[in-house]
Order: structure tokens, then sequence, then C-alpha cells
């Protein structure tokens, strides 16, 4: 499928409105309603100043975004040819470094692919009409978080960051929220074969003092593995203290890690 | 006023409002912030009136608690109103918990209130 859109500007913050616009113009002609108009815009926002603050630590490059329309969602891809994708706390600055949860809590889905040296594109899904609620699929709650990342070392600051940021908004205590990050970390480790696609799926949803983590869908007995994963060798522990309930489920032919851990 | 501006009112009451127009990002926000920093500067209370915003990023998220920090370290009042609110920005208040945080008040009236009570009264 080739992109319904495509723009090249150069990464400066003025240019970020031009890209904001085109997106929604965009989306308002393929159908899709206010709210989720609002959501892109953000989204689309969020990952284009992320290019512009640091992608290019000197000079100036490109930022390129561009959007397929297919199925029945829009799927809008932000790309630069920078350092890599390297989020960190002296990198938030005023934007308070709530721009990939943003992200992550607007979009159906989104993923984050590159590496050192290799720039970073940044993919975000969104339904045109709430056909998954139609469809009657698995929805745990409207409000839940869901991110796809590629295995290997994007993970662990993806998943950091989101949990930080929910435990945070959920009042943790500093030691359940460092425990809940022992959590992340640990499935943050996990071999690309573990999952069924071969891409790492949570879905986070956070409720009244609590997160409630999925991970999968998983490949066949990966869900064991990861709890084995979770024993602290000779020592006769295991993070799966950590959890307030940890289990694995089976549901409609694939297999998904439960966590709920509580503030 | 037109799209990405900032509106200053002086109030006879002795407070500004600060009118957020339309949308304002990454581009926007140094000067937002240099408005703000200098009516703090000056100690005049602040209302920052969210209303007639369209749209706002996490930059300017990031501007607006700076300020509200800023503003109660100095002790001078600070306040964010919406009366009505525009899609983007209702929900980016909401998910990132700063409706609550910053708090930002349901008219310009209740936030002046707070601006002013804040006023001289640090912390």
């Amino acid at each position: 499928m080739s992109a319904d859109l495509d723009l090249r500007l150069p990464a400066r913050a003025e240019n970020v409105i031009v890209i904001r616009q085109a997106m929604a113009g965009l989306a308002e002609a393929a159908g899709m309603d206010a709210r989720r108009v609002a959501d892109l815009k953000t989204v689309v926002t969020e990952a284009c100043n992320n290019v512009v603050l640091h992608a290019y630590e000197e000079g100036e490059g490109p930022i390129e975004v561009s959007a397929e329309i297919g199925g029945d969602g829009l799927e809008v891809t932000v790309r630069d040819e920078g350092r890599g994708f390297h989020p960190s706390a002296a990198d938030a600055g005023a934007s308070l470094g709530i721009g990939l949860p943003l992200i992550a809590a607007l979009s159906d889905s989104f993923a984050i692919r590159g590496g050192a040296g290799q720039g970073t594109s940044l993919s975000a899904r969104f339904a045109l009409v709430p056909s998954e609620l139609e469809r009657g699929e698995p929805q745990p709650a409207g409000d839940e978080l869901r991110m796809q990342v590629s295995p290997g070392q994007l993970v662990r600051p993806v998943l950091a960051r989101i949990l930080g940021a929910l435990a945070a908004r959920a009042e943790f205590s500093f030691d359940r929220l460092s425990d809940t990050m022992l959590l992340g970390d640990a499935v943050s480790h996990r071999r690309a074969d573990d999952f069924r696609e071969g891409r790492v799926e949570i879905a986070i949803n956070d409720g009244d003092g609590t997160l409630d983590i999925r991970v999968g869908p998983l490949a066949e007995g990966a869900g064991e593995r990861i709890l084995s994963g979770l024993d602290i060798p000779g020592e006769g522990g295991s993070l799966r203290a950590l959890a307030r309930t940890v289990e694995v489920e089976r549901r409609n032919d694939s297999e998904y890690l439960l966590l709920e851990v509580a503030g | 006023m037109r799209s990405g501006e900032v509106g200053l009112e002086r109030n006879d009451d002795g407070y500004t409002v600060v009118a957020i127009n339309g949308e304002h990002d990454l581009n926007t926000a140094p000067g937002l912030r240099s408005h703000l920093q200098q009516l703090i500067a000056d100690g005049d209370p602040v209302v920052v009136d969210l209303s007639t915003a369209t749209f706002i990023d996490s930059s300017i998220l990031g501007t607006l608690l700076q300020a509200s920090r800023d503003a109660g370290e100095a002790g001078v009042g600070f306040a964010v109103a919406q009366a009505d609110g525009a899609e983007a920005v209702t929900r980016v208040l909401e998910i990132t918990g700063l409706r609550k945080d910053l708090p930002v008040h349901s008219s310009r009236d209740e936030a002046s209130a707070e601006a002013l009570r804040a006023t001289g009264d640090p912390g």
C-alpha cells in the first residue's frame, strides 16, 4: 500500500503546525470523528517535537511524515535521519517528558523503530470508526494503553517511561514504583521469539491505585518462560512477589502474561 | 487576535489575563514563557485563559507548570481558566492529570479569585 500523504520538511518548530494541519485535513477527509482527529493532532505533534528537539544534535535535518489509509484505520509514520532514540530525563526539558506517554495514551497502537545512527521512525495507528468495539473483540477498557515495540534495546526505555508516568499518576510510593520498574525490566529483556508476532506487545490499564499489565499475544509456552525468568537463581526468591497477582491466561488461542501491581 | 498569538489584558482588580488563542506548540512556547516570566517577575497575579485555545502540546503544558511553580515560589498568584474546551486541549489536560495539578478552573472569575487570593501567600 502506497502512502496517501508524504511530507518532507526541515525539522524546525515552526513546521510542526504544518504537519499537524495536513494530517488533520487528511483524517477529516477520511471520515475520522473530531475527537480522534484531536488525538491524532496531539500524537503527530509530539512525534514531530521529538524530532525537532532531539534528532539532530548539530545542524539541521529533515522530518518525514507519511500517512496511509487502509481498511478501517489511518497509520501515520514520523521519521528522521538523526542520532537515534535516546529518551532521558535531561532531554525532557520543558515538555515534562510526557510526549511519549501522550502518544501511547492517545493512539490505538504505536511502534518505534530505529537505533543509534540509523534515525528513528515512530508509527501510530488510529481507527477511523470504532470498528474494534463493534466487532466485539476483547476490549478490557476504553482507556487501555497499548504499545508495540521492536524487540531489543528500544523496549526498556519506552516501557520504563510509560510505567514511570502511569505509576506516578497513580501515586505509587517510591518503593512500589521501584518494584514496578523491576518487573518492567524483566519483561523488557525477553527474546523476540517469545512474542507471537515477533514484536513486543504490552497493554496497560491504570485503575484505582493499580496497574494491570498484559503482555502478549505470546508464543506457546512463553508465559511460563517469562515467569521462570522472574525467579532469582539460588536465592529461592522471585520477582513474582513484587506483583499483587501474576498469571498466564489463554484467550482466543493466544497466551498472555497478566501482572497486577499496586501502589 | 490570530491563532498562535497571546493576548494580555490588564484587569482593574490588579491581575493580568494571558489569553491563549488558537493553536500553540513548541514554536509559540518561548513567547508564552517570556510573557509569563515577565509578569511573575513584576509581581502581577496571572490568569492564563485557555478558553479560546484550540490546541496545546506538551511544551505548552510544561511552560504552564513551570510558571505555576515559579509564581508559587515568588508569592505571585497564578491560575488557569478554561470555560469552554476545545477537544484537543481538554483531552491532554485530562490524560496528563494537569487539570487537577495546575489546577484548571472552569471560569475566568474562579481563576482570578484564586490568583488574587494566592498573591502574597508563598508556597
